[in-house]
């Protein structure tokens, strides 16, 4: 695999840098790291635990409608966020075994981590958002065979979980085998870990396994754009005609731009964190940055045209409703804000894609986080101003408002926690980049 | 219907339906249509009987019914609802539906005739003249016929469908309404609801072309035939009950809001915090007949809206009786089966329609959206332009809360009083 190699490196000189991280002992850096995350990870307990002794009264939302309010916001925004980035997570990670993007295979298995804990975080934020989440259960799984037929919140809740079962098992069959050929170099001290992440495991089974895994790939490819985050997340929105923010087929070809523009911007800023915490310059070099780099580019520019499309459709001769949602958007510093850091964001990337001596990896990390955060703003935006101008006028008289409060802010606090504690931790048990590479 | 204003300027020049004139013209009528001429014609005829008394209209009913969903079901449809629903649903309508029968041979007047003859509109507009008799099937797929919507998608099979499943709802006579809030206020009392929740609220609102003079619209859930909410709902809470309440099983609702989301009406209120803290705390019985928790301001993290006051329908002797229509001392709010020509709301838009001169307007709140409202409103509907004013009664002045947001306020955490608080 020397596409993604600069200066060739010997295959055991790869395996022993792969290895660092579970081998070496915890850098004091990490150790801080550690406890900041779980001092996120407790902060967001309490404010839960408030939330849970006093109703979703605690949060900024409201009923629409007479009280003024709106009923979804920050939790809403930050699960669609969230799904996003585990969505584009996979399909990067998928591309790789599919489009034979080699490139990018040093960073697959970290965007399959990704996809795995945004997930998680993501199907957290549903129960969160619920006044009753005790009932998640008992009221979801009885009904689901009726609710499946008209309710895309049940599409919602069964999608994510075959998303969760398709992304772990895919994870698990390339793990599975980095793992055996490593066995004897792991740390005693994790061996029962090992050994039950190995259970069943047959090297006989190699060439069927790797067959799996294509054809998990293959189905990830074909089910996220269709009907993952090109289908029932937005549909969750595009089916309410009663809000002409959300209403309509662009939803759909928009929430995938936002996706992969979010997810291409997670990995590139994940795989440097991860490549200057462990010296990885030889395992994850430049040309990765490069050219992940580029995609999110392209995605960045196709998330501006789905926004140009909307707000060019409902300028010029939109109906009522459409025109007011419309004008009100235009008249909203935080949505040009978004629009802003994107277009930044792109502007840099195609000025380096132009002139390539000007690449240089800490500016594209940076760029990289731009469309990261205007994407969360976005969503969050696109949620509460849907129920803000909804097409019943009368309500005018008591426009909704919106603030996230100091225990919505803090599930974000939690959220991130969750997902350094999570790296943190994997990182120290299982190899994050595919070792199997390096043997080709 | 189009015609009525013709057809009130034209009392006079009533058709004789014996008359050959009157079949020639009819059948030439019919012709093009490629209808069953002879059908048409012998119905609408016996309409005209039943118009004058000389034919019941469970007989007519029965006479026609199969004949009807055999020769209309299928291809009948596209054009009944291109000539009476597009008349009806681009705003101020004319209620068709349970007419008095002292305006119907106007109604049939030479051009009405004319306009509907076609065999297929005329089933529908024998429809909206008998509301309810008529299957729905037809007229339901049609058009809207004044009366409830059948409900639809719940599995129910057309021919379910067609017969006069009970439909409670409302007639509101907005040109009677003077803004007390006796309804909005004998609510609250009723449920104990939360403050700043109202399950009927009352539109004061004002035109741009008219600022001085404040419209009243009370607004209340319309439970929908099509309720989007019962739809989208992910745990099968929000659901239709067979009299076509639309409620809340409290006991299953997992407090998602996505019913709240999908509703345009803007008619649910969902329970924040513990209700006993901010105004609420219903007490009374939760359980209407089918032992299901749908009754008073819903517990804490469940969505409530309002229910048409279910263990009401559920008794013998207040059946057809709701706490905000008895409240109301102007006679505004009128609730009962829209399924059934003799009930009260039906009766009372016979009657205004009479006083009318046959002519009356009628409106349903944002009948575009498909929801299949079940509140139809006597006046003129607002325009896009209407916005909201000072009513003629504060809600303030009954001690209510009007905007909720304004109380929902949640307990400070212990950093926000260290500080200060907020």
């Amino acid at each position: 695999m020397n596409a993604s190699a600069a200066a060739p490196i010997s295959h055991e000189a790869r395996v022993a840098t792969i290895l660092r991280p579970i081998l070496e002992r915890p850098s004091r850096f990490y150790m801080v790291v550690l406890a900041i995350a779980a001092g996120g990870l407790l902060w967001w307990a309490y404010a839960w635990s408030f939330q849970l002794r006093n109703g979703l009264i605690v949060t900024g939302i409201a009923d629409w409608g007479t009280a003024g309010g709106v009923p979804w916001g920050f939790y809403v925004g930050s699960f669609i966020w969230w799904v996003g980035i585990a969505h584009g997570g996979i399909i990067v990670s998928a591309a790789v075994r599919l489009f034979n993007l080699t490139a990018f295979k040093p960073v697959a298995r970290m965007a399959e981590l990704l996809t795995l804990v945004a997930l998680s975080i993501a199907a957290l934020y549903i129960v969160i958002h619920l006044g009753r989440p005790d009932r998640v259960f008992s009221s979801v799984l009885p009904a689901l065979p009726t609710t499946i037929r008209t309710s895309p919140l049940a599409w919602d809740v069964t999608v994510i979980t075959l998303y969760f079962v398709l992304t772990a098992t895919y994870l698990g069959l390339t793990l599975r085998s980095d793992l055996y050929a490593l066995q004897n170099r792991l740390p005693k001290a994790l061996a029962p870990v090992y050994k039950l992440l190995l259970i069943g495991y047959r090297p006989e089974d190699k060439h069927k396994l790797e067959r799996m895994a294509w054809w998990l790939a293959l189905a990830v490819i074909v089910l996220a754009p269709l009907f993952l985050h090109g289908g029932v997340i937005p549909w969750l929105f595009a089916t309410m005609p009663g809000q002409p923010g959300w209403f309509g087929g662009a939803q759909g070809p928009q929430f995938l731009t936002i996706a992969l523009s979010s997810a291409l911007g997670s990995v590139i800023v994940m795989a440097y964190v991860f490549r200057k915490a462990y010296s990885w310059q030889e395992i994850i070099p430049d040309e990765v940055f490069a050219g992940l780099s580029r995609w999110l580019a392209l995605f960045a520019l196709l998330f501006l045209w789905m926004q140009l499309q909307q707000n060019l459709t409902g300028s010029v001769a939109a109906p009522s409703a459409v025109a007011d949602l419309t004008s009100a958007k235009m008249e909203e510093p935080l949505y040009w804000l978004s629009l802003g850091l994107v277009g930044l964001a792109l502007a840099y990337l195609a000025v380096q894609m132009i002139f390539p001596r000007y690449f240089n990896v800490e500016r594209t990390v940076a760029a990289a986080l731009l469309p990261v955060a205007a994407t969360l703003l976005e969503k969050t935006l696109f949620v509460i101003e849907g129920l803000m101008h909804p097409v019943f006028r009368l309500y005018e008289g008591v426009p909704g408002h919106y603030t996230p409060s100091w225990v919505e802010i803090s599930s974000a606090v939690g959220a991130f926690s969750i997902l350094l504690l999570f790296f943190l931790l994997v990182s120290r048990i299982v190899p994050l980049i595919e070792v199997e590479v390096s043997e080709e | 219907m189009n015609g009525n204003r013709d057809a009130a300027d034209s009392r006079k020049r009533e058709l004789d339906p014996f008359d050959a004139a009157w079949e020639a013209e009819a059948r030439r009528t019919l012709q093009p249509t490629g209808f069953d001429v002879d059908l048409g014609v012998r119905a609408a005829r016996d309409a005209l009987r039943v118009t004058a008394g000389e034919l019941s209209e469970a007989e007519f009913h029965k006479r026609y019914h199969s004949e009807y969903l055999q020769a209309f079901e299928m291809d009948a449809r596209p054009l009944l609802s291109d000539e009476v629903d597009g008349a009806d649903s681009i705003g101020p309508t004319e209620g068709g539906g349970p007419a008095g029968s002292e305006e119907q041979p106007a109604l049939m007047s030479r051009r009405t005739a004319m306009k509907l003859a076609g065999a297929g509109a005329a089933a529908l507009f024998l429809g909206q003249l008998l509301s309810g008799l008529v299957p729905s099937a037809t007229a339901d797929e049609g058009g809207h016929q004044e009366g409830g919507h059948a409900a639809s998608g719940s599995g129910a099979t057309k021919a379910k469908a067609k017969n006069q499943e009970m439909q409670m709802g409302m007639v509101i006579d907005i040109e009677k309404c003077d803004g007390c809030l006796f309804c909005v206020n004998a609510c609250k009392s009723a449920y104990t609801l939360a403050d700043g929740v109202h399950w009927i609220y009352v539109f004061a609102y004002a035109e741009p072309d008219a600022p001085e003079e404040v419209n009243l619209l009370p607004r209340l859930c319309n439970h929908c035939s099509n309720a989007p909410c019962v739809k989208v709902c992910p745990v099968a809470a929000r659901h239709k009950r067979e009299d076509g309440l639309v409620l809340t099983d409290y006991d299953t609702c997992i407090g998602c809001r996505y019913c709240q989301v999908a509703c345009p009406y803007g008619v649910n209120y969902f329970q924040w915090g513990e209700p006993t803290r901010y105004g609420g705390g219903y007490t009374g019985e939760r359980r209407d007949a089918r032992g299901r928790s749908v009754v008073g301001d819903p517990p804490r993290g469940v969505m409530g809206k309002c229910t048409f006051c279910p263990l009401r329908q559920d008794s013998q002797d207040e059946h057809g009786t709701t706490n905000c229509a008895l409240a109301c001392p102007h006679g505004v709010l009128h609730y009962g089966d829209l399924n059934d020509p003799e009930s009260e709301p039906n009766q009372y838009l016979a009657r205004r329609r009479q006083e009318n001169g046959g002519r009356l307007e009628t409106f349903r709140l944002l009948e575009d959206m498909g929801t299949k409202p079940n509140v139809i409103y006597i006046g003129s509907p607002p325009s896009r332009e209407a916005y909201e004013v000072e009513g003629p009664v504060r809600y303030e002045d009954w001690g209510l809360v009007k905007q909720r947001r304004a109380v929902l306020e949640g307990p400070e955490p212990w950093f926000r009083r260290l500080i200060g608080g907020n």
